[in-house]
């Protein structure tokens, strides 16, 4: 390294030191940074196509009701749209919370759609099927959904605990099972014949009020997002704040040392696997029995697994999650819109979905990037005022 | 009984070769959730030069086209897979985040290309190549042994390839210098790094590797079950994989076990249903018995299933 370097660190760098700021303010920085490099890239790929790729942003926050679209329909307008991207949202935050609460405890919950799909079916099929008042309906499907989901979620984590069987692959076993047996029940007794999907649920258990009319617009109103935002409050203070929280986090971070400090592992893993069960049946009511009011038999469905991403992008911290939730939704919702204006395959906003999580997952990099950074700019400005004159021979 | 192995085998070896691919990749100690995406990517890749090649005009040589494709299903989940290696490897990336990123890619890369090549082509925008079937053969002889025999019956062309490449990837895995590194680097990549192997590189040519047999078992899957490529190839076998590789508690031979016990429990279930004449319903029921199964079996035989030691773990030279 003896070449007459002026200085190791690129522009670049020091920029990038800068911008991303202290160590602390890193948190929020850097995934900031990685949403604004992967725009960059989804402006690279909306280009190719021959677009403008400003207008294509704008197109999907209109499609999301962020912003005001031009003209609207009868009976919609701005907040139609917003609330219809909420109501997509509502059973994201809950799934991705799901998958939160499991990995801080070391467990990875793939079953979330599994998890789902039994609590939004035995929902359906006590609650949706029946002629309960509204009163007596959502309280029991909100129930209904945290005890079916908590249950599957507890199975895995007993599986785990008893026989030692990789949650992995019992969840995945699980989803199997559960997607078939669904599917046979539905196809037996509960199918629609027109729309070959199960039969719809009652209005009054449902969790979105349908085309509620609010002055000139007809919304569509997400009773779940209500409860899904303090859920992720009471997800923060649970492992932030109490004793619980803390064991499942030090079963998390290592086995043996939370079963020599007297933590019952298993009773942990058991515990954290019914949490994060009960918080897929909340999903899975808000999706089944909320975003949509029927379920398709054989299918399972992708939120589940979008939900790991969208909590690792959110740095599995409950709060983050809100705004990753947010952000994919806005684009995944808004991408129908920003299709038929724009004239873009659909499929293109799936790959900013992909785009995203991808420099975001290299968050970790960029982290040590501009530490190496910081560091070879701290060295030199010391060597440079010891005594080598412009940045000088590093030992 | 005879269909039953039949059709057991055709749906095991495929899913075998990509749980070996999962073995390379997770036992180099990079966690592979993108199997699914891997096997996908190169089953797309494997039928869009075929039907590049032929215009969607099979008829005469069908096999020869086989072949193409299998070839370049391999290439491209191979080259898919550069880019988990790359953010695995190189960017430091959470490895669970980046499988499930690739499997989000590579279901809307692919699904937007088959549209965009069929309109190129033929002028309409079908998400599905349509390849033609894979010939069948029989071993003369060897069939003729009582059930054993079945296993030599109306074996696909791709079933003696998977067997070929399964036995030169267990000899590459347990018996070469590449190997034992590529094990130790899922065990103790500093042990690896000290004795002067390079564990980025046994790291990311693992992950290609992994991409690479994914790929076959991939366009195997793509034949056997539509005989057309379509989006309908992610239905979950990558995963599936993973919990074979899993229950064979990361060894190849175990793996071979667990994925017969798929295969063939899930023929038996098709047969089952088959033959009591039940309404199509009931068939889903039948389609749990694999899963059913899986599960009991695996309260016996889980107590020394046992993870690599540094499976997940970003390699840091420094870290101690």
């Amino acid at each position: 390294m003896n070449e007459k370097k002026k200085s190791a660190v690129s522009p670049f760098g020091r920029g990038l030191v800068k911008l991303l700021g202290s160590e602390r303010r890193q948190n929020i920085s850097i995934p900031l940074f990685a949403i604004l490099l992967s725009l960059i890239a989804c402006a690279i790929v909306v280009a190719l196509f021959g677009k403008n790729p400003l207008t294509t942003l704008v197109c999907f926050l209109q499609g999301s009701g962020v912003l005001p679209k031009p003209e609207y329909a009868a009976h919609a307008g701005q907040l139609s749209d917003f609330m219809s991207m909420i109501n997509a949202l509502t059973p994201m935050i809950f799934a991705a919370l799901a998958v939160a609460v499991a990995l801080k405890t070391g467990l990875f919950n793939i079953g979330v759609s599994g998890q789902m799909l039994a609590a939004g079916f035995i929902a359906s099929v006590v609650v949706g099927y029946s002629n309960l008042p509204m009163a007596a309906a959502i309280p029991l499907v909100l129930v209904l959904g945290v005890a079916v989901g908590g249950a599957v979620g507890a199975l895995i984590g007993f599986l785990k605990h008893r026989f030692n069987i990789n949650e992995v692959v019992s969840s995945i076993m699980l989803n199997y099972i559960l997607e078939y047996l669904i599917s046979f029940f539905i196809n037996q007794y509960y199918i629609n014949m027109v729309s070959r999907q199960s039969n719809p649920v009652s209005v009054a258990s449902r969790l979105t009020l349908m085309g509620v009319s609010v002055g000139d617009l007809r919304l569509d109103l997400p009773l779940g997002i209500l409860l899904a935002v303090p859920t992720a409050f009471l997800m923060r203070f649970l492992l932030d704040r109490t004793r619980l929280g803390f064991e499942l986090k030090v079963v998390g971070l290592n086995r043996r040392a939370a079963k020599y400090a007297g933590i019952n592992v298993g009773r942990s893993m058991v515990l954290s696997m019914l949490i994060s069960g009960a918080l897929a049946g909340l999903a899975g009511v808000t999706y089944y029995l909320g975003t949509f009011n029927s379920i398709q038999p054989r299918v399972l469905t992708s939120v589940g697994f979008d939900s790991i991403a969208v909590c690792l992008l959110g740095n599995s911290n409950p709060v983050g999650i809100l705004f990753s939730s947010l952000l994919i939704t806005i684009i995944s919702k808004g991408g129908n819109y920003m299709s038929s204006i724009m004239n873009i395959p659909q499929e293109i906003s799936q790959v900013l979905t992909g785009l995203i999580l991808l420099f975001s997952a290299c968050g970790a990099y960029i982290r040590y990037y501009a530490a190496h950074a910081r560091e070879q700019l701290a060295e030199e400005s010391r060597t440079a005022g010891s005594s080598a004159p412009e940045g000088g021979e590093r030992v | 009984m005879n269909t039953i192995i039949i059709d057991g085998l055709a749906f095991a070896l495929p899913l075998f070769i990509i749980a070996i691919g999962g073995i390379f990749s997770e036992r180099s100690g990079v966690t592979n959730l993108a199997l699914e995406g891997f096997l996908g990517f190169g089953a797309f890749v494997g039928a869009a030069v075929v039907t590049a090649i032929t215009g969607g005009a099979f008829a005469g040589h069908e096999t020869q086209m086989f072949l193409w494709a299998l070839l370049f299903s391999v290439i491209g989940g191979a080259v898919f897979a550069l880019l988990h290696a790359l953010l695995c490897v190189k960017f430091k990336a959470n490895q669970v985040i980046s499988g499930v990123v690739i499997n989000i890619l590579a279901t809307a890369l692919t699904t937007f290309f088959t549209s965009q090549i069929n309109t190129a082509l033929f002028g309409k925008p079908t998400n599905k190549f349509v390849l033609g079937v894979c010939d069948k053969f029989t071993v003369p002889g060897l069939s003729k042994i009582p059930v054993l025999g079945s296993v030599f019956t109306d074996m696909y062309y791709f079933e003696p390839v998977i067997i070929v490449v399964a036995l030169a990837a267990s000899y590459v895995l347990y018996k070469s210098r590449f190997g034992l590194r590529l094990r130790a680097c899922g065990e103790n990549p500093h042990a690896v790094d000290a004795a002067g192997g390079n564990v980025a590189r046994i790291r990311f040519f693992a992950v290609m590797i992994s991409g690479a047999l994914a790929g076959l078992g991939g366009i195997c899957f793509a034949y056997v079950i539509s005989a057309s490529f379509s989006p309908s190839i992610y239905a979950g076998y990558g995963f599936l994989a993973i919990a074979a590789m899993i229950f064979g508690n990361w060894k190849i031979g175990p793996t071979l076990g667990a994925c017969l016990l798929f295969g063939l429990a899930r023929a038996a279930g098709y047969k089952l249903a088959q033959s009591l004449g039940l309404a199509s319903a009931f068939s889903d029921l039948f389609m749990i018995f694999p899963y059913i199964l899986t599960l009991l079996l695996l309260m016996f035989f889980s107590k020394t299933n046992r993870a690599p030691r540094a499976l997940g773990e970003i390699y840091d030279k420094g870290k101690r």
